[in-house]
């Protein structure tokens, strides 16, 4: 577990060793939270359009298709055709004449965790920076927390479709309904019937029984943040404390959660999304969450990780270890089962290769998530799990990229999956998990 | 004798009536001068300024060519003391070319922003920056705008 004490003595230390002059970086803190000083229009409209189709091959387990085997956000089918992201936003210096102050503002229409459960739209960002204090750059609002590469970079410019399992069950929260007020004894506004896991008969059952948007990896709160630059290298660091709720408005509780996240880069050339280096990077996010239907109890919930990412092209790779303890997400149709104290972890490592001479690179990735499954719930641990007992999900996905020009790509991308348990209950369903196809389209504008 | 001295201030007199291009200029022996104007608010127009400016340097090379940029309005964000591009004026600098920027546009920002911008120290004010443009192209600089 990465010492939250050690991060915050190593910030210090970054702060008081590199040079104090600022510097307009190309890494995701400033690429997404602030303007190029003097030089950022009042008002620049952007976005972009993600069009996908997904096939799921597995198979029925004795009790029919359970999550895994099913396409997202709906959890329908096992082919589908998507707008899995639409975004549109607008971002700049209100007042050019004062580069210290910018603003940003994300909205998404496509269909995803994001929008299922809100009417098909949704803010994602809406933030403002104050660039006033040399080394200390502040931003307010709704906004990307400083952590996991996957959560952190755009979108947009991510390699692959899917998230790895490890940032998708690890860090991509869901949030179960609230309590139904007035109800005697209290209950979910959302009933559930999860006590066989959840599993259906049919396909075309809709499982997701998160009637609020995902995570997102974003809070709303405010951040401090800054680069500095010493000779090629190039050190951030970020601190933000939120409200620990997601993208939706407002707190639920009293509690905060509080993000430290600390980079290093050497930086070979290039600018922007695709800037060339070797970045390497640690962050820990730290937070309590209370029951859904019991506000008398919190539970503790960290998540950890490091890792570092090298581009020159032609050559890619990048490497993540990330662990948590607290709300480990236990699968769509199991969202009571969220509330628990167990551990998780799980990593990634991948690789591209851009074909010189041509529009098209090469990808792939392996990644590994393990969760605990004999942990405290709110009730003892069901029968079916052991101590010890441990679900592990293995994922190899080859893929390709072909760009037909800066701003438009497609991705394609085969993922094949071997995910298992030591409880046979959840390995019955595991069982059958086959390989996964996707082919995307992403155009920028 | 009387003859050489009239000769002599008519000669002076006539010198000093003419522009004073070599005073002005350092760089007596340029093939080309040019002035860069620049007064947009899209900042894509400080990147292809500095573009133009750097282009013609490398291609004349920096004695053989006298460069000037000159900025106003809202293009006077380029010369801001902060501005992302200030490693590259610098640079740019450092290679021969000038940098002005209109006092008429710092005024009224000034009363905009209720405090004076600060100015990238290569910067050199100039009364008004239209003025200093003519200026230039009277004294045969060609005024080119990206």
């Amino acid at each position: 577990m990465i010492n939250k004490k050690i991060l915050i003595r190593t910030v210090s230390s970054a702060l008081l060793l590199t040079a104090a002059s600022t510097a307009q970086s190309a890494n995701w803190l400033m690429l997404q939270g602030t303007e190029k000083d003097g030089a950022s229009e009042r008002a620049r409209v952007w976005g972009f359009v993600q069009a996908q189709y997904q096939y799921d091959n597995s198979d029925p387990g004795p009790k029919g298709y359970n999550p895994p085997k099913l396409i997202g956000p709906n959890l329908d089918d096992q082919s589908q055709f998507n707008v899995n992201r639409a975004r549109i936003g607008i971002r700049g210096t209100g007042f050019p004449l004062d580069p210290n102050v910018n603003y940003f503002i994300l909205a998404e229409l496509g269909n995803n965790g994001i929008t299922s459960g809100s009417d098909g739209k949704h803010l994602t960002d809406a933030s403002v920076t104050l660039n006033h204090i040399p080394g200390a750059r502040v931003r307010m609002g709704l906004f990307k927390y400083p952590g996991a590469e996957e959560g952190l970079q755009a979108i947009h410019v991510f390699d692959y479709i899917n998230f790895t399992t490890v940032t998708n069950q690890l860090l991509l929260e869901r949030f179960p309904a609230s309590t139904c007020d007035g109800a005697t004894p209290l209950v979910p506004c959302t009933q559930t019937t999860d006590g066989n896991n959840g599993a259906t008969y049919a396909p075309d059952a809709d499982m997701n029984q998160f009637s609020r948007s995902v995570g997102a990896f974003r809070d709303v709160g405010i951040q401090v943040f800054d680069t500095f630059k010493a000779g090629t290298w190039e050190n951030s660091y970020a601190v933000m404390i939120g409200n620990g709720n997601g993208l939706n408005y407002g707190d639920n509780d009293e509690n905060k959660d509080v993000y430290l996240y600390l980079s290093t880069e050497n930086v070979f050339g290039g600018k922007g999304g695709r800037r060339e280096g070797l970045k390497m990077f640690a962050w820990h996010q730290d937070g309590k969450r209370t029951k859904a239907d019991d506000r008398t109890k919190t539970q503790d919930r960290t998540r950890s990780g490091l890792g570092l990412k090298y581009l020159k092209r032609p050559f890619r790779a990048s490497a993540e270890y990330m662990q948590g303890e607290g709300m480990i997400f236990m699968g769509q149709h199991r969202p009571k089962h969220m509330w628990n104290d167990g551990e998780a972890s799980g990593y990634y490592a991948e690789a591209g290769y851009y074909i010189p001479g041509s529009k098209w690179e090469i990808d792939l990735r392996y990644d590994s998530y393990t969760r605990d499954e004999n942990f405290r719930f709110p009730t003892p641990p069901p029968a079916s799990s052991a101590p010890g007992d441990e679900s592990t999900f293995d994922t190899t996905t080859i893929g390709a990229q072909y760009h037909f020009n800066k701003k438009t790509r497609m991705n394609v991308e085969y993922a094949m999956r071997d995910f298992k348990s030591d409880t046979k209950a959840i390995d019955n369903n595991l069982k059958g998990v086959k390989d996964r196809f996707a082919i995307q389209v992403t155009h920028i504008f | 004798m009387r003859n050489i001295l009239v000769t002599m201030c008519l000669l002076l007199t006539t010198l000093a009536a003419q522009p004073s291009y070599a005073a002005e200029s350092d760089k007596p022996f340029a093939d080309e001068r040019i002035v860069l104007q620049i007064s947009d608010a899209d900042p894509s127009k400080q990147t292809l300024v500095l573009n133009v400016a750097s282009n013609l340097v490398k291609h004349y090379g920096q004695d053989k060519v006298d460069v000037e940029i000159v900025a106003f309005g809202p293009g006077l964000r380029l010369m801001f003391k902060e501005n992302v591009n200030s490693g590259r004026i610098s640079g740019l600098t450092d290679s021969g070319v000038k940098f002005s920027a209109c006092e008429n546009t710092i005024a009224k920002m000034t009363k905009l922003l209720g405090e004076k911008p600060e100015l990238n120290s290569n910067a050199t004010p100039v009364s008004a920056g239209v003025v200093r443009i003519i200026d230039l192209q009277n004294q045969g600089f060609k005024l080119i705008k990206p």
